[in-house]
């Protein structure tokens, strides 16, 4: 056999044997075997000088070929059982996408807090500011200045807990308000969201509940304004197509006192048996009214040139109504089947 | 207040529907709570008259009634066993509907055919009395309907009143309200009769106590005839209107009481010894009074006496000693006024609340008295067949008359922010009894006694504005002159309770005041002064504010356990309470500034100091049992110190830490938490024997409280310039003391004040097998960072020298391998 003849055997042995190997380590044996610096091609590659000059010729142009043909075949080969092994690899790698994932820590916010936050927001979109104040409050703050003197029947409204002689749990956050009139000058647009407390407890009632109440006071100010504020206010929380109703009601510090309600933002009354309205299409949403005279005097405003208005509304009711709670008590148990829920 | 509809129309005319009454009267005026129906709602109530009476054939406890309807005789079965042939009673026809909605069909009972029902007086709505058919008397016509005679059917609004409107509390009120809604006109009875009684003049009438009666009428009925009944239809009412039918004199009362929202106290004269004494009770008097209580009276509680005895708590209740009675039958019928805050004071010290107190109470309408008092003693001469005396004693030293208010139609136009026309104004408040004299731009109002609510400019405004319709005002917006928005630290509030919550933790909200063992349980009731308590709590477990939030939470987890949680993580944000020692001699001014106000002292150091209360934000966090359950891939995480200590280096990011010791917390592993030297709050884990008295016992339990003022969950970030050069990270591990506290460590190191070095980290603390007895090794990673590509000279000189100072501070070894 010629060695031109020994190179092209040994050419498509090595091409058959790139055909054949499968993974990028058989192809780098294959390399070694026929490419490799002991291979017999590279021997016979090594021994050419030494051929007789009429042959250098056809064995260096037979060999170069069949080297670069090897050559070429591996790189082609590599990059195919390249990819091959990628993809085993991906193959293997398959997790069960249904397993669920790393559990990141899921906490919650209370539901009265969700909603006091979202009143707020909406509150300081309209320009006001948030006041807040204490709990424990005096008698003075939260009645006398409000135009509830000591023996006013109204008093007797509001189931009331007493601590020192001349202290309560305030019973409303309408302290607040007067705390913040007496610290400044009109313009005064406030809300005012706290826990307040009252000596009362049955389904419907706990003895702290969550307020949040509001206060403008401004030259110019009509009943008008606070319709409308509160009318958006109910657009806000329940959705665009509520409607607002105000009627007639009593509030010592407030004349005229109105309550509201909204209309029901689920059945909008057309179910009688309406589990949120009870069948009513209104849900009661709070009480409102024009500042008082004797309030507005009382902190120092003059209210023949002042007009206000002051609303109050239950957010612990709102988030039921809203997130369809049954029972007030849930709120304050620290319950973590109802707490987890929001 | 309960108004039957049917006594209404008798007042005033309208016509609508119960439903759309109940709403217009609640758009107008007061919330109507309900709708009640007694009776008979459709359908024809006959009388008729029993032919033949006698056993069901079938059954013991049936009868079987022929009944004559008026030329038509059905059969009837009935329970009742009291009807006998002749007697009339009211049969209700099949195919009528009662309250409650059941239709009355024809039917078999046990074989018997039965056209009807006779009917009881609770089943036609005129009382609770169901022993047997209500039998008629002979001047009801047989075959007539029965509604000739009296309603069949009622149906009764029940008006929740607003505490300022006393007149709502009678019928008449309630006609003049619904008149001045519906624009029309209202009647009331006219009294007339004979005044041919013997005189009232023979008894004596003393006011002692002016001060607590502004008026006391005095009149007598006499010669009446002893156990007489009140008239059917008065019997009726006053059981729609929920009250009990008793006798015709003090159903007369009641009824006056309900018509006018007068109370109204008839004495039996005969049982009155010497006359009427109106007077303070005397020190240490006792009365027994008619719901059988005796009770101990004071002298700051009016009495109505005798000349011997005391005979009622004015305007509370009476004694049995002068109430009339079946034998009565002369009678003096007191019509008076009392001071309402006396009335309520008495009522509250004697625990004891009456229709009467209630109405009292609110201040009632001295002028109303003349109308009772006649209207009173005509209707018991009338159903007693006795004769008001012509003569009335009366105590009423300073008649009330109505008074002038101003009324600008500009400005109520401006508070209501809609037009008001003079004339429509006018109509409207003179439909409240209101006399209106219109000049100018102006009414001049006189507003009626009755109305002691109408006293300013503002109260006539709300009556025209809801009387026009509240839904006519138009909504519009104000526009406020002044940016809102959050404070920084409500808006840091906001992030931290968001922050706590993506970090797993729950919020929630718990009641600030718990029983003793709250404060005892923590170990705070020791030194720390006395618990604020309340005066009124709804129980002894209810009755301390708490010091800490710490309590609510630790209890809040105990339920979660006992429900079957295997832990989890709470927080919450709220007021702790915390008393306030007052210097001596501040007491008058602290009740002058807790009643009226008043800052007598300089105002920099008081309000704090008058409250005695000092109350402080707070945030806390309680982490119990197995916080975060074990996942496929992850490991379950229980409560530990180090869990609740990386949620306060989240919320506080600049705290250091240093052990602390707390009653209610393991002694070691808690930490104070400082900022700036100064006291943050605390964080550990819960003392054992804490978590087992709130029913913890087993579970690890983390917690802390922070003062929310140091909080600072996403500090104002400040830019550090940085070079695009690669940093060098080495580790460094050390053998130090077992007692040796790491942070310490770290402090040293970062006192070297190394140029080069970037950040620190603790990887691994390790004691065991591979360290020496009573040591440790601290592993730590250090990332250096230069302007220059380091070179590693540079590097092993500044480790060199760290561990250098270690090795001199903690005599730490570099630990090699």
């Amino acid at each position: 056999m010629s060695v031109v003849e020994r190179i092209e055997k040994l050419k498509s042995e090595a091409l058959s044997a790139l055909e054949e190997a499968g993974t990028t380590k058989d192809l780098e044996s294959v390399r070694v075997r026929y490419l490799g610096r002991s291979a017999d091609l590279t021997e016979i590659k090594k021994s050419i000088r030494d051929l007789p000059a009429d042959d250098r010729k056809a064995v260096g142009g037979a060999s170069n070929r069949a080297t670069k043909a090897i050559e070429a075949a591996l790189t082609e080969r590599l990059a195919e059982v390249a990819i091959a092994e990628r993809e085993e690899k991906l193959r293997a790698e398959a997790v069960d996408v249904t397993l669920p994932g790393v559990p990141y820590p899921k906490g919650s916010l209370h539901p009265s807090l969700r909603i006091i936050d979202e009143v707020v927001d909406f509150f300081v979109g309209l320009g006001y500011r948030v006041a807040e104040g204490p709990e424990v409050e005096t008698d003075y703050y939260n009645f006398t200045a409000l135009n509830i003197p000591p023996g006013h029947p109204a008093r007797g409204m509001q189931d009331t807990f007493f601590l020192d002689d001349g202290l309560v749990l305030r019973t409303h956050t309408s302290p607040v308000q007067i705390r913040t009139m007496l610290g400044e000058e009109p313009p005064v647009y406030v809300v005012c969201p706290g826990r307040t407390y009252r000596r009362d407890s049955d389904p419907t009632h706990t003895p702290m509940f969550n307020q949040i109440e509001g206060l403008a006071v401004d030259r110019g100010l009509t009943l008008g304004h606070l319709k409308g504020t509160l009318a958006a206010m109910a657009r806000y929380v329940f959705g665009e197509d509520v409607r607002l109703r105000l009627r007639p009601s009593y509030f010592q510090f407030t004349e005229p006192s109105v309550e509201m309600d909204v209309s029901c933002f689920v059945c909008g009354g057309s179910d009688p048996n309406c589990k949120v309205c009870k069948g009513a299409g209104w849900i009661e949403m709070g009480g409102a009214g024009m500042v008082d005279p004797a309030v507005l005097s009382e902190v120092g405003y003059d209210h023949e040139e002042y007009t206000g208005f002051a609303f109050g509304f239950g957010p612990d009711r709102m988030a039921m109504v809203r997130y369809g709670i049954p029972d007030l008590r849930l709120f304050f148990e620290g319950d973590l089947r109802f707490l987890q829920q929001f | 207040m309960r108004v039957p509809l049917s006594w209404l129309r008798e007042y005033v005319d309208f016509d609508l529907s119960a439903d759309e009454l109940a709403d217009l009267f609640s758009l107008r005026s007061q919330e109507v709570d309900g709708i009640e129906r007694f009776g008979v709602l459709e359908g024809e109530v006959v009388v008729g008259e029993v032919v033949e009476f006698g056993p069901h054939p079938n059954a013991d406890r049936l009868n079987v009634a022929k009944v004559d309807l008026g030329g038509q005789v059905v059969q009837i079965v009935a329970g009742a066993p009291n009807p006998y042939p002749g007697a009339r009673i009211p049969v209700v026809r099949p195919g009528s509907v009662l309250a409650g909605g059941r239709k009355l069909k024809k039917a078999k009972l046990r074989g018997m055919e039965s056209n009807g029902m006779m009917m009881s007086e609770r089943e036609l709505g005129i009382s609770a009395e169901h022993s047997g058919i209500l039998l008629l008397d002979d001047s009801y016509e047989v075959g007539r309907p029965l509604s000739d005679y009296f309603p069949v059917g009622e149906t009764v609004l029940e008006l929740d009143i607003n505490p300022n409107r006393p007149d709502l509390w009678g019928m008449i009120g309630v006609a003049r309200e619904l008149a001045a809604i519906l624009a029309t006109q209202f009647r009331v009875p006219e009294p007339s009769f004979e005044p041919a009684g013997e005189p009232t003049g023979v008894y004596a009438l003393r006011v002692e106590a002016p001060n607590l009666c502004p008026r006391y009428d005095l009149r007598r009925v006499s010669g009446g005839r002893p156990g007489a009944k009140a008239p059917l239809e008065m019997r009726r009412r006053i059981h729609a209107a929920g009250m009990r039918p008793v006798n015709a004199i003090v159903d007369a009362t009641n009824y006056v009481m309900l018509e006018t929202g007068q109370p109204i106290h008839a004495f039996d004269a005969e049982k009155v010894r010497g006359g009427i004494v109106v007077r303070r009770a005397h020190p240490g008097e006792k009365m027994t009074m008619l719901d059988g209580h005796t009770r101990s009276l004071d002298e700051e509680m009016l009495v109505i006496a005798d000349e011997e005895r005391g005979l009622v708590v004015a305007g509370v209740m009476g004694a049995e000693t002068a109430e009339v009675g079946d034998e009565t039958t002369d009678v003096l019928v007191e019509v008076a006024t009392f001071v309402g805050r006396n009335i309520m004071e008495t009522s509250q010290r004697l625990a004891l609340r009456t229709d009467a107190s209630g109405r009292f109470e609110r201040g009632l309408d001295p002028n109303m008295v003349d109308f009772a008092m006649n209207r009173v003693t005509d209707l018991i001469a009338e159903a007693t067949g006795g004769q008001p005396a012509p003569d009335t004693l009366s105590h009423y030293p300073e008649p009330v008359g109505p008074w002038q208010v101003p009324l600008r139609l500009s400005r109520a136009e401006r508070l209501l922010g809609m037009p008001v026309g003079e004339a429509d104004a006018s109509e409207r408040l003179r439909g409240l009894g209101c006399g209106v004299e219109p000049g100018d731009g102006k009414l001049s109002v006189t507003v009626p006694t009755f109305r002691r609510d109408l006293t300013r400019e503002a109260d006539l405004i709300e009556e025209v504005g809801r009387l026009i319709g509240l839904e006519n005002v138009p909504e519009s917006l104000p526009r406020a002159p002044q940016a809102g928005g959050l404070t920084p630290e409500q808006r840091k509030l906001r992030t931290l309770r968001r922050l706590l919550a993506d970090l797993g933790l729950h919020e929630a909200v718990t009641y600030p005041f718990g029983p003793d063992r709250w404060t005892r349980a923590l170990g705070l009731g020791e030194d720390g002064g006395v618990p604020l308590a309340l005066r009124n709590p709804l129980s002894a477990e209810a009755s301390n504010l708490r010091r800490s939030l710490m309590p609510g939470l630790l209890d809040a987890a105990a339920r979660n356990r006992s429900f079957g949680a295997r832990g989890g993580a709470l927080f919450e944000v709220g007021h702790v309470f915390e008393p306030r020692h007052q210097p001596e001699g501040m007491r008058e001014y602290a009740l002058r500034y807790r009643m009226r106000g008043e800052v007598g002292l300089d105002a920099e150091v008081l309000p704090e100091l008058l409250m005695g209360v000092g109350e402080t934000n707070k945030v806390a966090g309680l982490l119990a049992g197995t916080v975060r359950a074990a996942g496929w891939n992850v490991p379950p995480k229980p409560a530990g110190f180090f869990e609740a200590k990386g949620i306060v280096e989240r919320l506080v990011p600049g705290a250091t830490f240093e052990p602390r010791r707390e009653p209610f917390l393991h002694p070691g592993r808690a930490a104070a938490v400082l900022v700036d030297g100064e006291e943050a709050g605390w964080v550990g884990e819960v003392h054992p024997e804490t978590a087992d008295g709130f029913g913890l016992d087993g579970w690890p339990v983390a917690a802390f409280e922070l003062d929310l003022a140091f909080a600072d969950p996403d500090p104002e970030p400040r830019f550090r310039p940085f070079v695009n050069v690669p940093s060098v990270s080495m580790d460094l591990a050390v053998v130090v003391d077992g007692d040796v506290r790491v942070g310490e460590m770290l402090v040293e190191i970062s006192s070297l004040g190394s140029p080069i070095l970037a950040e620190t980290r603790v990887f691994d603390v390790y004691e065991g097998s591979q360290v020496p007895e009573g040591k440790k090794s601290v592993a730590l990673n250090f990332t250096f960072q230069a302007e220059e590509t380091l070179t590693d000279e540079a590097v092993k000189g500044e480790l060199d020298r760290i561990s250098a100072r270690l090795r001199d501070a903690f005599g730490a070894e570099v630990r090699r391998g």
